[in-house]
């Protein structure tokens, strides 16, 4: 998978490649309009990351080519300002999501991942670790073969720890994740703590393996 | 309240009509004073002659009512003496208003009771006559004046009524020059002066703040962006418990300062009018579509939810500070509510109505909107600081009231 990172920020552009290059994307960075418009002309993008705060110019002047040269693309736009206005419009000049900076990488990966399914790139709708085998065309689990009934919030929790294995994910990252930035996070712990427990359970007495690790009370992990 | 110009020709009219009132009723007891005066002049003349004539000819004149001269033998000479009295009129068969005369004077050595009369009737008309004229020549005096200080008037304030306008008309959000007439008129000019130099100030004002909001949330959060990201990959690797924690606790506190940081730009923002109140919102379905977003969070605290609509609640103002309105009480409803609680929401004509059960605080009205004031410890207390802030730049009230459940009142000002 390839993506374009747009940021002008040239520490965080270098943060998120390398994360992303650790989660096998290709990456590609540009720190303005000027050099993103170049490479946007050369080389095709499954994803753009796009930030709308550039030195020489919006963001959102560059979705409208995005949209008019690179159909295919799924666009996400990073911003600094929680505004509507750009949110709204960012959306409706066709970008995929917005996500709005301090973000986690967690979060990151997880919006990517989900424009790239909608977007169908992946090839494959089913994500797979060891047993357990999770569809997100037809939202279902399964472990060794068989279907296991998931609640809409336990199919969330899973996918979440899914797309992003083998990394600490805290509390607050998952609650935030599930319900959205409104709520009181402290508040929904218990919460994830049911979810966490059920999702144990419904793998465990399907014959599969607690993958969940418990970090210091603090974060979890799925993974071997 | 009323106009300027109303309010300087209502207290010219009343004025007017005071002193026109007055003038006519001083007028009139004026002239009948002199007609009095008169009469009894001519009276004392008559005496004179009448008193000539019986010396001279011994002849005792009578003309019934007016001349009646009697001869007495009282010695006892009395004052003269004026009285009002009425007569039978013969013809008419009327009672009559006549100033009588009486005295008793000596002539040739006998005593004589002379009494003179004098009809008062035609007076009474002259001196209504002479009132009524002098009340039309002065009315029309003052309607004429009167009419021409309007005139006037209207004519100096047009030049303040346009200017007035263009004021009502400046919008700071609109990078547009404030335009004013110039007057001949002193006090004029130094008021166009002054608010030129407020509109100055206030356009300055305004976007340097604006600027500074804009600035603010950029600078701010790219780098804390940099330090989450940062902390975020130090998480990864294998960490003792204590810097597990360590980091854990430094990362909510990164986001919890990039929220506050966001939440008071916000208030900045809205305190300084930089949204547009442009779009016509009904709340009734900007509830409902928040109630959709808002149900998973309502479905894994198991809450009761009543919506209750009587009629729609429209309202002219700026679709995100609606939203974010309509969002915090909400969230506010949910985050501080019970397990298995109730929220109940009210949409009346004028009234939106949002109560919730929960636990006690200690907040009242009075606090309960004030910047970190908060029921606990976790979360900010900037959400509802900035429903107020909406509220009162959109003309609204919100109220807190605490009983059985926690209810917020919006309704308008007026």
């Amino acid at each position: 998978m390839k993506i374009l990172i747009i940021e002008d920020e040239i520490e965080l552009l270098l943060t998120i490649s390398n994360y992303l290059i650790k989660e096998n994307y290709i990456c590609e960075l540009a720190e303005n309009l000027r050099k993103a418009d170049e490479k946007l002309s050369i080389y095709e993008y499954d994803v753009i990351l796009l930030d709308i705060n550039l030195p020489d110019g919006n963001g959102l002047e560059l979705l409208k080519t995005i949209k008019k040269h690179q159909i295919k693309s799924g666009v996400i736009i990073i911003s600094a300002k929680n505004s509507l206005d750009d949110k709204i419009n960012g959306l409706d000049l066709g970008a995929d999501d917005y996500i709005t900076k301090p973000f986690q990488l967690s979060e990151l990966n997880s919006r990517i991942k989900a424009v790239l399914r909608r977007r169908q790139f992946d090839g494959t709708n089913i994500l797979k670790f060891n047993e357990i085998s999770l569809n997100t065309d037809s939202k279902s689990i399964t472990v060794k073969g068989k279907e296991i009934t998931f609640t809409k919030k336990e199919y969330e929790l899973l996918l979440f720890f899914l797309i992003n294995k083998n990394r600490v994910l805290t509390k607050e990252a998952i609650a935030e994740h599930l319900w959205g930035d409104n709520i009181d996070l402290a508040d929904n712990f218990d919460f994830i703590y049911t979810h966490l427990n059920n999702i144990r359970k419904k793998i465990k007495k399907a014959g599969g393996t607690d993958y969940i690790k418990t970090i210091y009370g603090m974060g979890y992990k799925f993974t071997e | 309240m009323m106009k300027f110009l109303t309010k300087i020709n209502r207290n010219y009219f009343i004025l007017l009509t005071l002193i026109l009132l007055l003038s006519s009723f001083g007028g009139y007891f004026i002239v009948q004073a002199i007609i009095v005066n008169e009469t009894k002049e001519s009276l004392l003349k008559k005496e004179v002659l009448i008193i000539n004539q019986i010396r001279e000819t011994g002849e005792i004149p009578t003309i019934y009512p007016i001349v009646e001269v009697k001869k007495i033998h009282r010695k006892t000479i009395e004052k003269p003496l004026f009285k009002k009295i009425h007569i039978k009129d013969e013809l008419e068969d009327e009672l009559e208003p006549f100033l009588e005369y009486s005295n008793k004077v000596k002539i040739n050595d006998s005593y004589y009771l002379i009494k003179l009369r004098q009809s008062t009737f035609e007076n009474k008309d002259l001196i209504i006559v002479l009132a009524l004229t002098l009340f039309v020549l002065l009315s029309s005096a003052f309607g004429i004046s009167f009419f021409i200080s309007k005139k006037m008037n209207k004519t100096i304030w047009s030049d303040f009524e346009h200017n007035l306008q263009e004021i009502e008309n400046f919008n700071l959000k609109e990078n547009k020059n404030i335009y004013l007439l110039k007057s001949d008129i002193e006090e004029f000019n130094r008021l166009n002066k002054v608010i030129k130099n407020l509109t100055k100030k206030l356009k300055t004002d305004y976007l340097s703040l604006k600027e500074f909001t804009e600035n603010a949330s950029h600078e701010i959060q790219t780098p804390l962006s940099i330090v989450l990201l940062n902390l975020e990959e130090v998480l990864q690797q294998d960490l003792t418990k204590e810097i597990f924690k360590k980091i854990v606790s430094s990362i909510n506190a990164i986001k919890r300062l990039s929220t506050l940081n966001q939440s008071l730009i916000l208030l900045t923002k809205i305190e300084n009018r930089q949204f547009i109140a442009d779009k016509t919102i009904s709340f009734n379905d900007l509830v409902k579509r928040k109630l959709q977003e808002f149900a998973s969070l309502v479905e894994t605290k198991k809450l009761n939810v009543e919506f209750h609509i009587e009629q729609d609640f429209v309202l002219k103002m700026n679709d995100q500070l609606a939203e974010l309105l309509v969002n915090n009480l909400l969230s506010n409803a949910i985050n501080h509510n019970i397990k298995g609680g109730k929220i109940q929401i009210s949409i009346k004509k004028k009234t939106i109505k949002i109560c919730n059960t929960g636990k006690t605080n200690s907040l009242t009205d009075e606090t309960i909107f004030n910047r970190f004031a908060s029921g606990n410890l976790k979360s900010y207390g900037l959400g509802l600081a900035i429903v107020k802030n909406i509220c009162e730049t959109h003309d609204l009230e919100i109220h807190y009231l605490k009983n059985e459940f926690h209810c917020f009142t919006i309704n308008p000002k007026f």
